[in-house]
């Protein structure tokens, strides 16, 4: 077809479309075509069809109408990529200043970023799922305070705004030492928001960031104090779902630790989760139930308070993976690493103490967080009077050895077990070897067993899934309908809502599309 | 009533295997700007459109076990697509019961209009290709020298003149030729990578 001197083959024209850029072949073909109009032509061509061309410009293009729709996907502050290992500081990015602007009044005073209600906004201070939290300052009382408030994208719910004034007035009724005290909640305010005791200082996590393992006084202390706010939240009946080293607040010059955002995981999760399919936060402090969507009750927080612990311990959470789903596989399945491996320094008392509220049962655990706070008392002040204060008796249950001593015991009997085993035939290995296997939870005392040791050691996480077993469940061969039905019912209360929201047309009309 | 973080945990602790997972999170970010947009345009205010989106996910999500409990349950990713289709599906085609309120969307309108399920399977299947061409787009732009995308989009998407294309970029004609058919190739590949893992 070509009339040119060089060749215009197809098959040099394909290499400009997949060739490396710098290859000989490419830079030839490429000084060909910047010559010969025929090849140009054919080149779109063999890239695309006129068919395809148009598709990829229509498809690409958003018309105006679709502008501002275009705009609120990219506001979303949890669009999260195929990555869930997410930092909080990702989402925080996406509270820009704009949206920070959105949400105040304009300040009254200059070196303010603006108002909310009767507060100064002084700062932001940090920024999470469900919204954002400033430093703020109370005219009428004259203090600083943190408020948090409800992102804009959330405001607009009404199952969100709910939620946010139900589990805050849940957590306000707890008035704790250690607990961040919730000064006020107005949850009829556009946004809604809730104003807390300010506290001075840094969190449990960016004290372990920075300095790794933490002295066994201040673990003790520092857990203790934890303890004792989650029994003050249980005796409300609050669960918190959440403990964990980011929500653990210490405080400056005073030796004082301070639990919150109780309950407000939930409100937020609630918003941002089951939008983007990834978990908002860290899954690294959940415990085995929570992890497998079961009711949860005060030991759940335990399990949590367990982690806290091992985390000031070792200068890093227990169940480590490198997805989501290795971490939460490790929670249900495995033991975590002896902690004496990992700083030596780690008294054997304190690793049973931890090693109890790790149990994969609730019911192996302490069986309240007085009880916890209680122990870690006596702890205390065992670590500080040896001379006058015993440490208490449940710590000492299995004598004193060192779990290296037992490790050695274990790995010797073990190999005394399995010479014989093999003596007596592999019937016998068949017979014994899946029940040794599916004990684990008989060994809680016992240290680490060797099944766990493996796959702790393994450095394949995401990949080790086990086929758990096919429930009973009757196999239903109208699952898509039922599904759809379920779904069905779900877009009734939607379309519900969506009548009701447009009742009050006059307030929610500044949410609708402007042309 | 467990939160929804404690939710996906369990999700993900019930899928067989790590490919699931993965698709889990492909299915819902495709999904749901997909779903998102298809609500917004039919009227939905901002916040009730994410309810929505939300809402499907987490009813998705638990009936898992039903497509767990059957023997012959084929690919997870198949099973996700076809019942967020049929869902879309019957969204665009259930009359909406309230008409659309002063100021409301002029997008909206064009499908209030739909109702007959043959249209809506076409909507939904032209906003999936849309969500795939602009997801692959995406992937391109970062993959590439910041003036080829520009090539692509100004002298194809944007519909500018070659020449004038070149011009503005300072490029020369011919590299803009090379650019953006270089660029429209691997759209596409990717494009196809995508339907041939959903399909």
């Amino acid at each position: 077809m070509s009339h040119q001197l060089e060749p215009c083959e197809d098959r040099r024209l394909r290499l400009l479309l997949t060739a490396a850029e710098d290859s000989t072949e490419y830079k030839t073909a490429a000084t060909h075509v910047e010559s010969c109009l025929n090849c140009q032509t054919r080149l779109g061509a063999l890239a695309a069809d006129v068919q395809e061309w148009s598709e990829a410009r229509e498809l690409l293009t958003t018309n105006g109408d679709d502008l501002q729709i275009e705009q609120e996907l990219r506001d979303r502050p949890r669009r999260l990529s195929e990555d869930d290992r997410t930092s909080d500081d990702d989402r925080s990015a996406a509270f820009n200043s704009a949206v920070v602007r959105q949400l105040l009044s304009p300040p009254s005073h200059p070196e303010m970023l603006g108002r909310l209600g009767r507060y100064e906004i002084e700062r932001l201070i940090g920024a999470g799922g469900m919204g954002v939290v400033f430093k703020g300052f109370d005219t009428e009382l004259n203090r600083p305070v943190a408020i948090k408030a409800l992102a804009p994208h959330l405001a607009g719910s009404g199952a969100a705004r709910q939620r946010f004034a139900r589990e805050a007035r849940a957590a306000a009724a707890i008035v704790h030492e250690h607990v961040v005290a919730i000064h006020d909640v107005e949850s009829e305010q556009d946004p809604p928001f809730l104003v807390m005791q300010y506290v001075a200082g840094h969190s449990l996590q960016a004290r372990i960031d920075r300095d790794g393992p933490l002295s066994i006084c201040e673990i003790l202390r520092i857990a203790r104090q934890t303890a004792s706010a989650l029994a003050a939240a249980h005796e409300q009946g609050l669960v918190h779902r959440d403990v964990k080293p980011a929500n653990i607040l210490l405080e400056h010059q005073v030796d004082r630790a301070l639990l919150t955002d109780f309950g407000l995981a939930r409100a937020s999760d609630d918003a941002s989760l089951t939008r983007s399919g990834h978990l908002p936060g860290t899954p690294h402090y959940m415990s085995p139930e929570q992890a497998r969507g079961e009711a949860v009750d005060p030991r759940s927080d335990l399990f949590s308070l367990g982690s806290v612990l091992y985390a000031m311990c070792a200068g890093r959470p227990p169940f480590r993976a490198e997805s989501s789903l290795g971490v939460l596989r490790r929670i249900t399945d495995s033991e975590p690493r002896p902690l004496r491996e990992i700083n030596p320094q780690v008294p054997t008392w304190l690793c049973r103490l931890v090693e109890k509220l790790h149990a994969k049962h609730p019911g192996d655990r302490f069986q309240s967080a007085s009880q916890v706070a209680e122990l870690l008392q006596c702890c205390l002040a065992h670590v500080q009077h040896p001379e006058s204060h015993a440490l208490p008796e449940s710590l000492l249950e299995s004598g004193d050895r060192d779990h290296a001593a037992k490790a050695r015991t274990r790995v010797t009997s073990f190999a005394v077990i399995a010479s014989t085993l093999v003596l007596t035939g592999l019937g016998a290995l068949a017979v014994f070897l899946p029940r040794w296997h599916s004990s684990p939870a008989d060994d809680h005392n016992a240290g680490p067993s060797p099944r766990t040791v493996q796959s702790e050691s393994s450095t394949s996480g995401a990949s080790v899934v086990e086929t758990p077993a096919p429930p009973a469940a009757d196999v239903s061969t109208q699952w898509d309908d039922e599904v759809d039905a379920a779904l069905d019912r779900v877009e009734e209360s939607i379309q519900q809502l969506d009548g009701e929201s447009r009742q009050l047309f006059d307030v929610s009309s500044r949410n609708s599309i402007e042309p | 009533m467990p939160s929804d973080l404690e939710t996906r945990a369990s999700l993900i602790l019930r899928l067989p295997d790590a490919a699931d997972v993965e698709a889990w999170n492909e299915f819902t970010s495709l999904y749901g700007p997909l779903m998102y947009r298809l609500a917004r345009r039919r009227g939905l205010q901002a916040a009730d459109a994410e309810d929505l989106v939300q809402e499907v996910f987490t009813a998705v999500s638990r009936s898992v076990e039903r497509w767990l409990a059957r023997k012959d349950r084929g690919r997870f990713r198949a099973w996700l697509f076809r019942i967020a289709r049929n869902r879309a599906i019957n969204f665009l085609t259930r009359p909406k019961h309230r008409p659309q309120a002063a100021g409301g969307a002029d997008a909206a309108n064009q499908l209030a209009a739909v109702v007959s399920p043959d249209v809506a399977a076409d909507v939904f299947d032209m906003e999936y290709r849309r969500e795939l061409f602009r997801r692959a787009a995406e992937q391109v732009r970062r993959s590439v020298a910041d003036n080829t995308w520009r090539a692509f989009w100004l002298s194809s998407v944007e519909a500018l003149g070659v020449a004038e294309t070149a011009k503005r970029l300072g490029m020369s004609v011919g590299s803009v030729y090379i650019a953006r058919s270089r660029t429209m190739a691997r759209l596409r590949a990717i494009v196809r990578e995508f339907e041939e893992r959903q399909s």
